[in-house]
């Protein structure tokens, strides 16, 4: 191999072996496989609610869930009721993207509709697609998971949705 | 001007430089630079999704990251040599992504270095990615200003 082929293989192996580093030095989150699949597939999940007595709350979340599906141009929807707002992230189909704006103001629009005793924070951002999932997961497996740690939890991930930077 | 009036012997020597010109493969390095600029932004979403999965970012306050970090791999690739050989095979390709941006700065760094530290390279390492610089800032200060006043009125 001559020199140049050396130095190309060589900046290569420093600039790949660096970013791994990045990629296993930071992988300390503890991910769910339903949200590690999300990124390439529907997953589905059910809808859940945190406070959920005698069994309204959940029916909420399931209605809500049902409704926002049945717009076409969104795949996969996760919802979590919670105290005082409803939390409804969705993902929208790859060539609908264009139109994301206008999918967001209908859904909130419809939900706000159909529901007007609720408060409905809506988002099409796949972070908050995940952090729900990671919440739900949280709440059934772990029993020690406090319902008020759990409407805490909600109240970050809703204050993270609005972060803009 | 001169272009209008032209000697026959002009006339002709212009006739004989159009047999010999080479055609620019204008497709071909259209078809280079989609392939290398689409592969370069292919890396850049990926690296989008590793800050939002492994980090506290959303899609929305990915992208900050996501472009320091390509910028700074570009940078890296120009020190090593690398990027000088893709930017001469992809063209626009290689440059019109943010990671040519990175390898404007350095190139010219490594360029001055023999005129010296100060006059040389910090001289000359802005030179072309100084003004996408100020033209940036100047263009969201004037877009922030419209906007400010848009909703001052109440328009938006």
């Amino acid at each position: 191999m001559n020199q140049i082929g050396k130095s190309v293989v060589f900046s290569f192996v420093i600039v790949l072996s660096l970013f791994s580093l990045l990629l296993t030095g930071c992988n300390l989150g503890n991910t769910s496989e339903d949200s590690r699949k999300s990124m390439i597939q529907s997953v589905n999940p059910d809808p859940t609610a945190i406070q959920d007595e005698k069994g309204k709350n959940y029916k909420i979340a399931e209605k809500v869930k049902k409704d926002v599906k049945s717009v076409p141009a969104i795949f996969d929807v996760a919802v979590l009721k919670g105290e005082e707002q409803v939390l409804v992230a969705y993902k929208v189909k790859h060539m609908q993207r264009m139109h994301m704006k206008k999918i967001e103001k209908d859904i909130k629009q419809r939900l706000e509709k159909n529901y007007p005793e609720e408060n409905f924070i809506v988002s099409s951002d796949y972070k908050i697609f995940i952090e729900v999932l990671e919440l739900k997961e949280k709440m059934r497996e772990d029993n020690n998971f406090s319902k008020e740690k759990a409407e805490e939890r909600l109240q970050k991930i809703i204050e993270f949705q609005q972060e803009l930077t | 001007m001169a272009s209008k009036n032209k000697s026959p012997e002009q006339k002709q020597y212009e006739k004989l430089e159009q047999k010999h010109e080479l055609k620019r493969p204008v497709l071909k390095n259209c078809v280079k630079a989609f392939f290398v600029g689409g592969t370069i932004c292919l890396i850049g979403q990926a690296i989008t999704y590793f800050y939002i999965y492994f980090f506290h970012f959303t899609e929305q306050t990915a992208g900050n990251p996501t472009v320091a970090t390509m910028i700074f791999i570009a940078m890296l690739l120009t020190g090593f040599g690398v990027y000088d050989r893709i930017g001469q095979f992809a063209g626009a390709g290689s440059a019109v992504p943010i990671t040519g941006f990175g390898n404007s700065v350095i190139s010219a760094a490594i360029e001055h270095r023999t005129e010296g530290f100060v006059l040389g390279v910090g001289g000359n390492m802005f030179k072309l990615a100084g003004s996408v610089i100020l033209f940036g800032v100047f263009s969201a200060f004037v877009v922030a200003l419209i906007k400010t006043l848009l909703q001052i009125w109440g328009v938006i």
